[in-house]
């Protein structure tokens, strides 16, 4: 099966599919509105979700349109290990941010986000960093949600990309804007039930209409020996490998997900992540198999696009109203992160930037309302326009993956060991982005001494990846010895072997020196910060009582109290 | 192999649905409580 062109709908069809999406999602959230928002809960609800929701919101949010493409691409590419080694890895991101989550919780019960955190432990530069490289990433998520969006509306209809990217955003906005987080923990349980009820039927339907298990393992023939080796090296040097690498870089630099750690119920949070860590686990490598069925059938990617390879296999095998599910199992991906990532812009906006650094400790909650609804709808133009323009976001995107790198270590350093300084955060970052740029960009010579000087930085970097990871789950101890084990293996294997690979050589460099970094300017410090004055400077900033949700939209809010911020 | 690469790959959509059913059933517990505190459930 190498089908020349996808099964097209009519306009009307798309129009009404997006419309039954959206306006339903628009709809739901009516049943919550109030006509006066409370601040604190637009940014997280009411700190007491549940753990149901809670898991819900966490595995939509994760689950972004590219999870299905990108599964496929390292199934079809790779072979047998493709899929794992594309899923396991993002819901590992999920899981190993649970131990450091709960400390985060319990240092500020009340925050709303990671940088509110910072700025009490620290102040206002390490906070501002790290608010930075959540905004730049949460505006590339936008904008590469909104391009999905085009790009499946224009393959699958006659209308244009544009005309996607505009309705998604559009979309997206309206049920998001008037309730903020309380309507995107809301409509991510709907739009994952969807999502998974819709895997748990494509998955299988596909493999079976393709000729089921002996049709599989006849093609087996099709695939290289490293494609057929569940443990090539070849897909753990390239997939695994970098993606591992990326794990706590994603979770720490990423709102959506400590907004929603903030969020939920403290008692529920280990359920909710690991609950998470499953759900996205099993659909994403779920659908990534499909990737490997197109790989055995040995089905060429239309137009040389990996992007089309489920699209062309749910429509080479699968009847019309398939496809509509598959669409509408995109669209509710692509969605519940870009409503999430509205939302972690507006409270980054709202507490960070305006709470934190404008108002300081004067925050209009109303105020605070009209800076976050203002945030959503500059960042969802923005994103319609990066995405209508099909801006190139490469460097972009390298820049925002490094920052990540350079600011896990002084932010989990920060909050547990008290000598680490806002001096020692702050510089620790820039020194690990200049030279991260130094190694990514070979700005010198890396045949010679510097090579091996930034594989030594970059063999700290992955003695402070298992480290830290040890860490989280066992303790201290267990995780020295595990950053320590994980040095030697490094310096053994790594040393003149790694400054072949840039890119990975560039992101351990720049764990390893915010790392270096950091701790000898902690350690050359008499600082010793306390922990608990933390809870007192985090607080809510909206001490209106909560009002009953009415059903009718368009009302303005009236004027809260002012700020109990402290 | 032919059970071993049904089992890998039926494995997936069946976990999905597991994790399904328990979000399911979470989120009327959820509700029911909420109900009962008379608060909203977000």
């Amino acid at each position: 099966m190498n089908s020349e062109t996808l099964y097209q709908f009519s306009t009307l069809t798309v129009v009404l599919l997006l419309l039954a999406f959206y306006g339903g999602t628009y709809l739901m959230t009516l049943g919550i509105r109030k006509k006066n928002e409370d601040a604190d809960a637009f940014m997280v609800s009411n700190h007491r979700v549940g753990f149901g929701i809670g898991a819900a919101s966490m595995t939509a949010t994760w689950i972004w349109a590219a999870s299905f493409y990108a599964a496929a691409t390292s199934g079809y590419t790779y072979g047998v290990s493709g899929p794992i080694h594309y899923g396991l890895w993002g819901a590992l991101m999920i899981l190993f941010i649970y131990p450091f989550g709960r400390r985060f919780r319990k240092l500020a019960p009340n925050a709303h986000t990671l940088g509110e955190l910072i700025h009490a432990r620290h102040g206002s530069s390490s906070q501002l960093i790290l608010a930075l490289s959540n905004v730049l990433g949460s505006v590339i998520s936008l904008m590469v949600n909104f391009t999905a969006a085009g790009a499946l509306v224009s393959v699958l209809s006659p209308l244009s990309f544009q005309a996607g990217v505009i309705i998604a955003g559009v979309g997206v906005l309206l049920y998001t804007l008037w309730s903020g987080f309380r309507a995107s923990v809301l409509t991510d349980f709907a739009q994952l039930v969807a999502l998974m009820a819709i895997a748990v039927v494509i998955i299988p339907a596909v493999f079976f209409a393709m000729g089921g298990p002996s049709e599989l393992v006849a093609g087996l023939s099709n695939l290289t020996a490293e494609q057929a080796n569940f443990f090539s090296s070849e897909a753990i040097l390239k997939q695994g490998a970098p993606f591992f690498v990326a794990v706590l870089a994603y979770a720490i630099g990423n709102q959506t997900i400590s907004q929603r750690l903030f969020a939920v119920n403290e008692d529920h949070i280990k359920p909710t992540f690991l609950t998470a860590t499953l759900g996205y686990g099993a659909i994403v490598i779920g659908l990534g198999m499909i990737g490997l069925m197109a790989l055995t059938l040995g089905i060429q990617p239309l137009n040389g696009d990996m992007n089309n390879l489920i699209p062309q296999m749910v429509s080479g095998y699968l009847p019309p109203v398939f496809i509509a599910l598959f669409f509408i199992l995109v669209i509710g991906s692509l969605s519940s992160t870009a409503d999430s990532d509205l939302s972690a812009l507006s409270a980054i906006m709202m507490a960070d930037v305006y709470g934190k650094n404008i108002a300081r400790g004067k925050a209009d909650p109303k105020r605070m309302l009209l800076v976050g609804r203002l945030t959503m709808i500059i960042a969802t133009a923005a994103g319609i326009v990066f995405a209508s323009f099909s801006l190139d976001i490469l460097v972009m995107l390298v820049f925002v993956g490094a920052l990540w790198g350079a600011i896990v270590f002084p932010v989990i350093a920060s909050c547990f060991w008290s000598r680490v300084t806002n001096q020692a955060f702050t510089v620790s970052v820039l020194v690990a982005m200049v030279l991260f740029c130094v190694a990514r960009f070979e700005l010198i010579d890396l045949a010679g001494p510097g090579g091996l000087f930034f594989e030594l930085l970059a063999s700290i970097g992955g003695g402070v990846i298992i480290g830290l990871m040890v860490f989280g789950f066992l303790g201290r101890t267990a995780g020295f010895i595990a950053a320590a084990l994980a040095l030697i293996a490094m310096l053994v294997f790594a040393t003149g072997f790694l400054r072949d690979y840039t890119v990975l050589l560039a992101s351990l460099t720049a764990y390893g020196t915010s790392a270096l970094v950091c701790v000898v300017m902690s350690l050359t410090s008499r600082e010793e910060f306390d922990f608990d004055t933390i809870r007192e400077r985090v607080g809510d900033y909206d001490d209106t009582p909560a009002e009953e949700p009415v059903a009718t939209p368009g009302n303005t809010p009236v004027a809260a109290g002012l700020a109990s911020q402290r | 192999m032919t059970t071993l690469l049904a089992f890998y790959v039926l494995i997936w959509p069946a976990l999905t649905l597991g994790v399904l059913v328990v979000i399911c059933r979470a989120v009327m517990r959820d509700r029911r409580q909420a109900r009962e505190e008379n608060r909203e459930l977000v």
